[in-house]
């Protein structure tokens, strides 16, 4: 079958999860709506098939579907996409002389193909005075290889994630749920469970990730890049009356604006200068505006490290790690899903994605950055006994993984460990949930152990995870990290002085390898430390051991070429992979960005590096096993010890600590201040004034009262003793009245008298 | 024995007058009051017709006021009979100092 645009299958793809976000929004909507008038009728009928007070699991299986779809979807998309553009033949010779032709020839050999692939619609249109500029923004999607990779990733792990959760979350069917965790005056909280919630929020993940996958423009990308955001946020807040849960979601999304700050910084000036937001414009128009100084060296260093900064916000790298072991407080399906396998790699893929944008300079930031991400995340995972948190730290420092070796050049290298972390990391999340499903809710080491012969699945398939990331041969942990330190040694031949690009992830492969056991050791083996926690655990429902299973075969064989057995060959990150045909090679040509010597060196490096992979792995395992295996050493001798070390891995380096002392209180001082202003200062002066108005009004009243009143009170009262004094005249008694007409005629008598002698005796 | 001029008549309309008035400050019924406004008027009755008489000027206007009087007078009696008759009915009485309701 022949499909004009098949790059359109992976639009729907993208736009399925949507519609069953849409779909829950909207039956929750209506449920809400429909609450009040729950006793009869048909509205009664309604609410109760919207689930009516119990939640449903039909919201499960709608955002399932929807997701599986999508997955049905990129496969199809994947099979046409492999007719379009099929892998260029394995050949044997080293390429010392770069990167062949093969893969981006075949994406470029016709505009056609191109087109297929491709497409977007105008979406807003700013500044139309200025035509000489393109200022349109546009929503569309450009599939490449890379593309297709990760919408395979996506939404293969996330189906599976959802698959788990119908089982992990089934606790939030009930229609009220005790949680533990929260303490309130009427003893523990009562709340409505949040099954069809959690799936919703899931769903609109699922959709802005996929988007920002498809996005080929940086626009877009932000766009999603915010929606994912808020997704996070709304899942580790997902128990948010847990105050530390609420916390976590904070942190997280607080972090993340720091580094969105950059993102805006970096989109801003690329907007400025280039006048576009679109990947291929963009690369396409850089090497000119470089050449004729229209775009200054130092605003491309600054918008690369912008952008960076968004990622590193994402991806959780140095200093901006704070958040991702904080957002552990979320549902274990979460954490799989969010912040280990899709989400926190964003940041990764968009460098790779704008990987052309990146100066030289912004190339080794983004390598020192990941270098020390990743150490420093081993080492505290090392101490780490919340099983989760290991697993965070150890996302964290394989994140670390993936930037250093972008930053070092590895293009392919990065991105392969992004898919590859995604499978195995999903599948050790899964893991830790099921185990903390198992132990009802207990997510401390120190309680577990010996947990083996109670959940074999959930064991054999961690152990599987574990030697995956720790990269044990044939797994697919193995390809992607040997190529990182391949790429490595292959760097620091070349590059001398960045002796520690090579050396951190090399001592800290050994720490991976130490940590993950030490986390298996403690769980699985030995005698259990708690009684009570051990005697009813018990393995966890089909709905969370499939996903493991399936997550554990994959893990293993994701990366698999043929031969098996060489790393160059793996069908999806060796030579002539799948990753490689996306590489922007001809735009770093372009941008004379090409190393030929490190690329030759790299190639030279990788049976050493291999070997002192194994024995940096080699000497992981032997300790954690001589420590909690064999228990030939204690790990309580090896604290005390090591007092010092231990307390400030404990404290995570003091991370914590000193962004409160350096941001958080600063700025709570700060804002006590501002409040101090307000209260003081400003409300202050409106006390004054008000007292001054009302001192001026009291004044005006005494006057008004004293004075004006009292001339017109004084009138009155005049007239009124007047006529008080007058009234005693009116006796009542017709005795007097007529005395007083006898007298007043008397009186007239004389008066007439007098005035008439006075006029007769006048002049 | 000289003739009756017209200062014995207006003598004795001041006396009359005099005896009105008296009458009409001290009596305590009503009817006694009523007849001391009669006196009053006669007294002054007599005035105007002793005028009349001996001053030609007046010889006309005397009479017809003094019949005025009358007129006015019976007029006055009734109404002022009527009065007292309501006031008896209200009070049982006709002695007006009772009736000192609008005093002030």
């Amino acid at each position: 079958m022949h499909l004009e645009n098949p790059g359109l299958l992976y639009v729907a793809a993208t736009l399925a999860p949507l519609a069953s976000f849409l779909l829950l929004l909207l039956a929750g909507g209506l449920r809400l709506a429909l609450r009040k008038n729950r006793e009869a009728g048909a509205g009664a009928a309604l609410y109760q098939m919207l689930g009516g007070d119990r939640p449903h699991r039909a919201a499960a299986f709608i955002a399932t579907g929807a997701i599986a779809l999508s997955f049905v979807l990129s496969l199809v998309g994947f099979v046409y996409f492999l007719q379009d553009h099929p892998l260029p033949a394995h050949t044997e010779t080293p390429h010392a002389a770069g990167h062949p032709e093969g893969g981006p020839a075949a994406e470029a050999s016709s505009g056609s193909t191109a087109d297929r692939w491709a497409g977007s619609v105008r979406w807003a249109e700013i500044g139309r005075f200025n035509s000489s500029k393109s200022t349109v923004l546009a929503l569309g999607y450009r599939i490449d290889s890379l593309s297709t990779v990760m919408f395979l990733m996506v939404t293969f792990v996330a189906t599976f994630i959802h698959i788990f959760s119908i089982g992990y979350m089934s606790e939030e069917l009930a229609p009220v749920v005790e949680d533990h965790q929260v303490h309130t005056e009427e003893g523990h909280l009562h709340r409505r469970g949040r099954f069809g919630r959690f799936f919703l929020y899931l769903s609109l993940f699922c959709f802005s990730m996929l988007n920002l996958i498809l996005a080929d423009n940086l626009f877009q990308v932000f766009l999603s890049w915010e929606l994912v955001g808020i997704c996070s946020y709304l899942l580790i807040g997902f128990y948010y009356e847990r105050r530390s849960a609420s916390n976590a979601a904070n942190k997280a999304f607080i972090t993340n604006r720091v580094g969105d700050a950059g993102f805006i910084i970096g989109l801003l000036i690329l907007w400025t200068y280039l006048g576009t937001f679109n990947f291929q414009e963009l690369f396409h128009k850089l090497p000119q505006a470089l050449q004729d100084g229209s775009l200054p060296k130092w605003a491309l260093i600054v918008a690369g490290l912008g952008i960076f900064l968004g990622c590193v916000g994402k991806s959780a790298q140095f200093p901006l790690h704070v958040w991702l072991p904080d957002a552990m407080e979320g549902p274990t399906p979460v954490s799989a899903l969010i912040h280990a396998a899709t989400m926190v790699a964003a940041g990764v893929y968009l460098v790779g994605r704008v990987y052309p944008l990146f100066t030289e300079e912004a190339r080794l930031a983004i390598a020192y950055t990941g270098g020390i991400t990743l150490f420093l995340a081993a080492t505290v995972a090392l101490v780490m006994t919340d099983i989760k948190k290991v697993l965070a730290y150890s996302t964290v420092s394989q994140l670390g993984y993936m930037m250093l070796a972008l930053g070092i050049g590895g293009w392919v290298a990065g991105l392969f460990h992004l898919i590859t972390h995604a499978f195995f990391k999903a599948l050790l999340f899964l893991g830790s949930g099921s185990v903390i499903y198992g132990c009802h809710h207990e997510q401390e080491m120190t309680r577990m152990g010996g947990l083996y012969p109670k959940m074999k699945i959930t064991a054999i398939t961690m152990l599987v995870g574990v030697l995956t990331i720790m990269g044990f041969p044939l797994f697919s942990g193995w390809y992607s990290k040997d190529m990182i330190l391949a790429q490595a040694l292959g760097y620091f031949l070349v590059h001398r002085q960045h002796f520690l690009l090579f050396a951190l992830p090399l001592f800290t492969a050994g720490l991976t390898a130490f940590y993950m056991f030490r986390m298996w050791f403690m769980t699985f083996t030995g005698p259990p430390r708690d009684e009570h926690v051990h005697e009813h655990a018990h393995e966890s429902p089909r709905w969370m051991t499939v996903p493991l299973i399936v997550l554990a075969v994959f893990s293993v064989c994701v990366s698999w070429g043929s031969p098996v057995w060489s790393a160059e060959s793996s069908y999806l990150g060796g030579h002539h992979g799948l990753l490689e045909m996306s590489e922007p090679a001809d735009e770093l040509k372009n941008l004379k960005m090409m190393d030929e010597a490190l690329n030759s060196a790299v190639h030279d490096s990788h049976t050493l590096a291999e070997v002192l992979a194994y024995v940096a792995g080699g000497l992981g395992v032997l300790f954690a096993a001589l420590f909690y295996y064999w228990r030939v050493l204690n790990p309580a001798d090896a604290k005390l010890q090591f007092a010092g070390v231990h307390r400030f891995l404990w404290h995570k380096w003091y991370f914590d600590e000193l962004y409160s002392a350096v941001l958080v209180r600063p700025s709570l001082q700060a804002a006590h201040w501002c409040r101090n202003f307000d209260t003081y200062i400003i409300d202050g002066f409106i006390n004054r004034a008000a007292w001054a108005t009302t001192m001026l009004s009291r004044w005006d009243g005494i006057f008004d009262l004293a004075i004006v009143d009292g001339l017109v009170n004084l009138t009155g009262r005049i007239i009124f003793a007047c006529g008080a004094w007058l009234r005693r005249f009116q006796t009542g008694y017709i005795r007097s009245y007529v005395l007083f007409l006898v007298l007043a005629a008397i009186g007239i008598f004389f008066a007439l008298t007098y005035f008439l002698n006075l006029a007769a005796a006048g002049p | 024995m000289s003739e009756v001029s017209l200062d014995h008549y207006l003598v004795l309309g001041a006396v009359l007058f005099v005896c009105g008035a008296l009458c009409m400050a001290m009596k305590r019924n009503a009817i006694g009051v009523l007849m001391g406004v009669e006196l009053v008027l006669n007294g002054a009755n007599i005035n105007f017709v002793a005028f009349a008489r001996y001053n030609p000027v007046f010889r006309l206007e005397g009479q017809v006021f003094a019949l005025f009087v009358i007129v006015m007078a019976a007029a006055e009696a009734a109404i002022a009979l009527a009065i007292v008759l309501n006031f008896y009915n209200n009070h049982m009485t006709v002695d007006v100092d009772t009736a000192e309701e609008l005093k002030g």
